[in-house]
């Protein structure tokens, strides 16, 4: 095992590298200039414009520029937001745990229903159930997020008045950002009725965003399912005398939960990187919409920082996952 | 000798097609029976039918299913539960596909103890070392943490081997065990089997299609045909005087028998599917004796002197009796 996850950590060494170049370079090639995006429709004076380069360091080649950047980064550095003037690190790690909290919100309502959902789906295979679970799921993958989450909103929130309609926590309340995760921080605020305020802005949001990895662990634990439940050891398993109950639970599902696994893994990555549009519609402070705006204005510090930051993370995952991976299954464990 | 487990007129119905139809099987204590045939005559189905294993749109009817004075049609899914596995069990075809790849040797023959015979942690660790042993795996202490892909062929059918005689069933369901093994390992296994098999004094259905198996191991042998039961005979007559034209012709296509000929001789035709079941006998489109009887009428089985066959025209020293 040791061995194993020797291995992957040094594999994550060129993944990383990988990365900065790849961000490096495309932030690069997107045409346009910080420099004349903040002068504004006026124009700007030429020399102005070479000595503000020289201050952001854009007048150096590229190579320069990039190993630069790739000292800094090895350092801690990401750099200073061209706008802001804050560093990189810091902005990310303010607006990060918003992010976070709403994707790990995200992915549990996913799991917490999608994979059941599969499982039941596979053993009934052909029954109502079965058609109505991948009927919804199929649905919900194919909604348009931003439409979902407003349709979500309307009924929810307008018609109902159940959860409110965007933000992190209602204005009554005024709370520290200890952690930066709003439940946590709530919880420790000793404020009553300052967590409820948090979870409830968090339901809609965690909803709106977890329903495409839903679908998507719903439909991937059936499959599975179905294909683990003709292997012969679940044959040999009821041929024991093992309950139908543990056929399914123990010796199918966990077999069925390898391929599972790496979904969630994926989503994750996807879940962390691509809460743009839940963001947008429920004014959530995260880094989607932060890089969003960077790209806008070309800030190509924040751009690049961002993008390693979140690339990071999905390695990151990647890593517990094949890690999970190894404990799930024994084959991979050994082979590595 | 008290009989272990009667099956009357057992049907197995997929989608209307009968993979097994109107068998009629009975082991006693401590015996050894044979079932030969085709692939898809329904040697298979048959057993999985008495292990309570057919998959979903399978029906099982039977006029009886007794095993050891309990009627198997009438009890509960629980109570089913707590006879396979323990009185009954079965080892498969494909010992690698066989054992579940995410669980050690150890928690896959303890689970068996463990829910036939609950014991303590310790007890079952024990229990499953010396199983090891009896199955001839070598230091078995250290096998206990081994996975099934670390194991070869050989080894796993004798995992599985120990898994089925965890409990000392009564009855041992041996469902072509050497089929996906070496030759040299094949014999192995069959040894081990047979040796378990006088050792713990169980009753064992051996399902084979190797005639040469059949002619070492067993004492009574079941020709099946179609889903059907062709021939019921013990094996030192089946060999030297076959009763069904389809035993006769299985016999007649062993290479041993054949040295001096350039061809083996064939039964032509396949076994009939779903969509071309014939009328009457369901071999007369390849039995060589057929006569126009047996185009149209059904044939019925029949038991003489614990002989069965299942023709009109059964045969004696290998003439067909037209009378």
């Amino acid at each position: 095992m040791i061995q194993f996850l020797a291995k992957r950590l040094l594999q994550i060494i060129p993944a990383f590298i990988g990365v900065t170049l790849l961000t490096f370079s495309l932030v690069h090639l997107i045409p346009g200039d910080p420099v004349e995006l903040r002068a504004g429709e006026r124009g700007i004076d030429p020399k102005r414009h070479a000595e503000m380069k020289a201050a952001m360091g854009l007048d150096k080649p590229l190579p320069v520029q990039y190993f630069d950047y790739i000292t800094g980064v090895f350092k801690g550095d990401l750099g200073k937001s061209f706008v802001t003037k804050k560093p990189v690190l810091k902005e990310f790690l303010t607006l990060f745990p918003a992010t976070m909290e709403l994707s790990f919100c995200a992915i549990i309502f996913a799991i917490i229903f999608g994979l059941p959902a599969g499982v039941i789906a596979g053993v009934k295979r052909g029954t109502i159930f079965d058609h109505s679970v991948m009927g919804i799921s199929l649905t919900g993958y194919s909604m348009p997020i931003f439409w979902w989450g407003l349709l979500l909103i309307l009924f929810f929130s307008v018609q109902l008045g159940w959860t409110p309609v965007s933000g992190r926590l209602s204005a009554l309340f005024w709370i520290d950002a200890d952690t930066g995760f709003m439940l946590i921080d709530t919880l420790r605020s000793n404020e009553p009725g300052a967590f409820k305020s948090a979870l409830s802005h968090l339901i809609l949001p965690s909803i709106v965003l977890g329903t495409i990895p839903l679908a998507v662990i719903a439909r991937m634990t059936r499959s599975s399912m179905l294909e683990v439940l003709q292997e012969d050891y679940v044959r040999t398993a009821r041929a024991k005398g093992v309950s139908p109950s543990r056929v399914v639970m123990v010796h199918a599902l966990r077999n069925a939960l390898i391929p599972v696994i790496t979904v969630i893994g994926l989503q994750i990555g996807v879940l962390l990187a691509g809460a743009i549009l839940t963001e947008t519609i429920f004014a959530w402070p995260g880094i989607g919409k932060w890089i969003v705006e960077a790209i806008n204005r070309r800030d190509y510090p924040v751009v690049q920082g961002g993008i390693l930051m979140i690339s990071s993370l999905v390695i990151f995952v990647n890593l517990i996952v094949d890690i999970l991976y190894g404990i799930v299954n024994p084959r991979i464990r050994h082979t590595a | 000798m008290t009989k272990l487990l009667e099956i009357e007129n057992l049907s197995v119905e997929f989608d209307g097609f009968k993979a097994v139809d109107g068998v009629n099987l009975s082991v006693d204590e401590g015996k050894v029976v044979g079932i030969v045939g085709e692939s898809g005559s329904g040697k298979s189905v048959t057993q999985l039918a008495l292990m309570g294993l057919i998959p979903y749109p399978g029906i099982i009817k039977a006029d009886r299913l007794m095993f050891h004075n309990s009627d198997l049609m009438a009890l509960s899914a629980k109570k089913r539960r707590s006879i396979t596995g323990k009185d009954v069990s079965m080892i498969f075809q494909e010992p690698m596909t066989s054992l579940n790849p995410c669980f050690t040797v150890e928690y896959q023959i303890s689970e068996a103890l463990k829910i036939h015979e609950g014991g303590t942690r310790q007890e079952r660790r024990k229990r499953v070392i010396e199983l090891l042993s009896q199955v001839g795996i070598p230091a078995p202490e250290d096998r206990l943490g081994t996975f099934p892909h670390q194991l070869s062929g050989g080894m796993s059918q004798r995992v599985m081997i120990a898994m089925a005689i965890a409990c000392s069933p009564r009855l041992l369901i041996a469902d072509e065990p050497t089929t996906a093994l070496d030759v040299t390992i094949q014999a192995q296994i069959l040894e081990l089997i047979m040796d378990l098999q006088q050792k713990k004094n169980m009753a064992l259905v051996l399902i084979t299609h190797d005639m040469a198996v059949i002619a070492e191991t067993v004492e009574d042998v079941v020709v099946m045909y179609a889903g059907q039961v062709v021939e019921k005979n013990s094996s030192d007559r089946i060999f030297t005087n076959p009763c069904h034209p389809y035993t006769e012709a299985l016999l007649n296509a062993l290479p041993e028998r054949n040295i001096n000929s350039k061809r083996l001789p064939t039964i032509p035709g396949l076994v009939p599917g779903k969509f071309d079941r014939p009328d009457g006998c369901l071999f007369h489109p390849r039995c060589k004796h057929a006569k126009k009887m047996c185009k149209e009428v059904v044939p019925k089985y029949s038991e003489k002197n614990s002989i069965g066959v299942r023709c009109h025209f059964p045969l004696i020293n290998g003439v067909p009796q037209y009378d």
